[in-house]
């Protein structure tokens, strides 16, 4: 627990220092809302578009933290002075989950205090709990993602990638407008996109309706293989590093 | 030697190793055996599989046949390594830590470590300890030796240093922060290729590491080894304690020795009449090749 708690401190420390991850995460979706959706009046539609944008900021986090953070540090001398270490693969993983999940909850919680104050938005206090439930989990498929993408992407790479699949899948998602307002094309994709998934079953919980199972099968299928390729990934990683 | 005598107490140990990368066969059953309190240098020219077997011992590789123990146990089991200080051949810190961080981090990792303050005043970084260590430790004023960067070198002659890889025989750029175990002996393992590359000295020689001849203190000997050159008349020099080996061009005598400090108070004390001493440090190769007798 103290190396898990040490590595958190690690992760967290870096990643306050690090502009070019609090930009995206912390600052972006704060500021969007305040650009684009203060204008919004009708209650529905901004509580869904700030569940939309909480979301957002999650993906974030979980695209930037786990996907660039993992591919820049893999291979590096430090990382294989880490396995030097009395350290387990676990708890250095854990170390950055704990971290990111703080991370996640200050940037949709930007969002969310944000959306209370200057937009009409209403939660029933009932809904609250299904609605956070239901970040979280499609903020744990994310980060699966995230890792992902760490692992396939080059170091290089990884900040391209992760910023174009943050920025599309958050489009074609309909987590900027709503999916209706895309237009065709984009709309026919968007059904099978897992931000759109993960969207139709937040929307649901922060609505009160009921909970689509579909989305919920959908979003399941993609963590498994997201976790696969991440896997595969680690383990393709791990070969080349130190076989 | 049975099993149950070798077991427990070794430290560290590789029996029959078998280590490939693709077509290269970098370890060919090797043993190897590490005891407490020995001070055991790996030498051998690049490519010899001194980083593999060093990194197997930490747990970092696995063998593709063969056996590996730290302390009893696998080495790629975290509790198996709680007693190893490792340097890595390359060392690279996160640019946004700060130095204090990063020894915090690496504490946490241990039972009783030392205190930060003693890490830091150890490796004489207590000024740069709210830095970060991209500024700290690779900053123009730590190259230079203005700041006490972890490039700077240590003075005096600690033998613990050469597992700290900060071992006077080459500029001290790879210091990775362990913190101490009061109380008990910590090993340590550095690995640096020989300066020059090349074919170098061969002991482990085409992959195949061997078995060093252990000699306790073997590695102290190379570190304090030197060489004082001195510029009496040719002829006009005594039986001189721990001489290794000598040459001499003209009136020019090159004495080598493990104790470069015992030699020239024994030249002052003889009253040997010299001009022009100069004492050297004797670069590893050289140490290398006097241990080995010469041989290449």
């Amino acid at each position: 627990m103290r190396i898990t708690l040490a590595h958190f401190k690690e992760q967290t420390l870096q990643h306050l220092r690090a502009p070019g991850y609090l930009l995206p995460t912390l600052a972006m979706p704060g500021l969007f809302w305040f650009l684009f959706e203060q204008e919004d009046q009708e209650p529905v539609l901004v509580t869904f578009l700030m569940a939309s944008y909480a979301m957002w900021a999650i993906l974030g986090v979980a695209f930037f933290q786990f996907g660039v953070g993992i591919a820049e540090e893999r291979g590096t001398p430090w990382e294989r002075y880490l396995r030097a270490l009395p350290l387990s693969a676990g708890q250095r993983l854990a170390g950055r989950a704990l971290s990111a999940m703080g991370f996640a909850v200050a940037s949709a919680g930007v969002v969310i205090v944000e959306a209370h104050l200057i937009s009409p938005v209403s939660v029933a206090v009932d809904r609250w709990l299904p609605w956070l439930g239901a970040l979280l989990a499609g903020g744990v498929v994310m980060a699966l993602g995230g890792i992902a993408i760490g692992y396939r992407a080059g170091p290089r790479a990884a900040v391209a990638v992760a910023t174009l699949a943050w920025l599309l899948l958050a489009y074609l998602g309909g987590l900027w407008e709503t999916p209706g307002e895309l237009p065709g094309w984009a709309a026919e994709v968007s059904r099978y996109l897992p931000t759109r998934l993960w969207g139709e079953a937040t929307w649901a919980a922060v609505l009160g309706q009921t909970a689509p199972v579909r989305d919920w099968l959908g979003l399941l299928a993609y963590a498994a293989g997201f976790a696969a390729v991440a896997t595969w990934g680690y383990r393709r990683d791990e070969g080349a590093s130190y076989r | 030697m049975t099993d149950a005598a070798r077991g427990p107490q070794a430290v560290a140990e590789l029996r029959g190793v078998h280590k490939r990368y693709g077509q290269v066969d970098a370890l060919h059953g090797v043993d190897l055996e590490l005891r407490p309190g020995e001070l055991v240098a790996l030498l051998g020219p690049n490519g010899a599989g001194k980083t593999t077997a060093v990194s197997i011992v930490l747990g970092q590789r696995r063998p593709d046949a063969g056996s590996a123990w730290l302390f009893g146990r696998d080495p790629t089991i975290p509790a198996a390594r709680r007693f190893v200080g490792a340097t890595p051949q390359e060392i690279g810190f996160p640019d946004n830590l700060k130095v204090g961080e990063v020894i915090d981090l690496v504490r946490a990792h241990y039972p009783e470590p030392a205190s930060t303050q003693e890490v830091l005043a150890r490796f004489g970084l207590l000024e740069v300890a709210g830095r970060r260590t991209r500024g700290a430790l690779r900053g123009p004023e730590a190259a230079a030796g203005g700041g006490p960067g972890l490039r700077r070198q240590p003075p005096g002659g600690d033998p613990g240093r050469a597992h700290h890889g900060l071992g006077r025989g080459r500029p001290a750029r790879a210091v990775g922060p362990h913190p101490r175990v009061r109380g008990r002996r910590r090993h340590g393992a550095a690995d640096h290729p020989l300066p020059g590359g090349g074919p170098g000295p061969g002991i482990p020689r085409g992959g195949d590491l061997g078995r060093p001849d252990r000699r306790p203190g073997q590695c102290r000997g190379h570190h304090r080894a030197g060489r004082a050159q001195q510029g009496a008349p040719a002829g006009c020099l005594p039986e001189l304690p721990g001489v290794a080996r000598a040459e001499r061009t003209n009136d020019h005598h090159t004495l080598y020795t493990a104790d470069a400090d015992g030699l020239v108070r024994a030249l002052a004390l003889q009253g040997v009449a010299f001009s022009g001493l100069q004492v050297e440090r004797a670069s590893l190769e050289e140490a290398f090749l006097s241990l080995t007798g010469g041989e290449r």
